[in-house]
């Protein structure tokens, strides 16, 4: 199965995502804790898209920037493909905050910097490329328990 | 969906009680009304999640935020958080930072 569609890239577009994951988990029985899982990353993915990808570059033409999003179920994996073409952002080669950092009380915490912790911690897998001038971000559950979380 | 976002006041205590789902397009609402609890200078500050379906790190931004105005002093409970939202408390440390109740009378 697979499904693309385009959306603004607008915070409004968010919970839209949203009800597409959701739609498809219910189609395929997805345990409740996986869906969230990847609903959780891709609202941060999305949100870094259009917060800062696109405020960022000013590629703003006439028509409004999009995202765009290819969900695909195989044996193995729901995954989603984010495609956008912001400014080149690797999600994976952001340095997360460390323990020493997570272990800290809020008072002395620096506000910020855990979406992208959130995001590649919450999927199964998390890939990244820059093609053609896009960022391809494609964040992976497992359908099935091959590990203990 | 949407979020819902409405505080009172108990004594000293501020509760608000957060329904929906927060993301980074709703996360405002919930934002202002810290703000203005923040002012008030509370003794302790109870968050109402029960009904809070989804929420991202610009959740995450505002309790830290609450934290950092407020001092270490002064608690900050959740009240029968989804265990979605324990979970992602655990990821980020933060759940060492909160009292987590299964009701407030």
């Amino acid at each position: 199965m697979q499904k693309s569609f385009s959306l603004p890239a607008q915070p409004e577009s968010l919970h839209l995502i949203r009800e597409e994951i959701d739609q498809v988990a219910e189609k395929i029985h997805l345990e409740r804790k996986k869906g969230y899982r990847l609903k959780l990353a891709l609202d941060e993915i999305a949100t870094n898209i259009i917060n800062y990808g696109y405020a960022a570059s000013e590629k703003q033409g006439e028509k409004p920037p999009e995202i765009h999003i290819t969900i695909q179920i195989n044996e193995q994996y729901l995954s989603v493909t984010l495609t956008d073409q912001a400014m080149a952002f690797n999600p994976l080669a952001k340095e997360l905050p460390g323990e020493a950092e997570l272990s800290k009380p809020p008072e002395q915490r620096k506000i910020g910097g855990l979406g992208i912790m959130l995001a590649r911690n919450s999927v199964d897998d998390f890939k990244y490329e820059f093609r053609d001038g896009k960022n391809i971000n494609t964040l992976s559950i497992e359908l099935h328990d091959n590990r203990g979380r | 969906m949407t979020l819902s976002v409405n505080t009172t006041y108990r004594h000293n205590n501020a509760l608000i009680k957060i329904e929906g789902s927060l993301d980074s397009s709703t996360a405002y609402q919930l934002e202002e009304q810290v703000k203005d609890v923040v002012n008030n200078s509370p003794e302790a500050l109870i968050l109402d999640v029960e009904k809070l379906d989804f929420m991202s790190s610009a959740g995450l931004r505002i309790i830290i935020f609450a934290k950092q105005k407020l001092g270490a002093a002064v608690s900050l409970t959740l009240v029968k958080p989804q265990d979605q939202l324990v979970d992602t408390l655990k990821m980020t440390g933060l759940i060492h930072s909160v009292h987590i109740v299964d009701s407030y009378p």
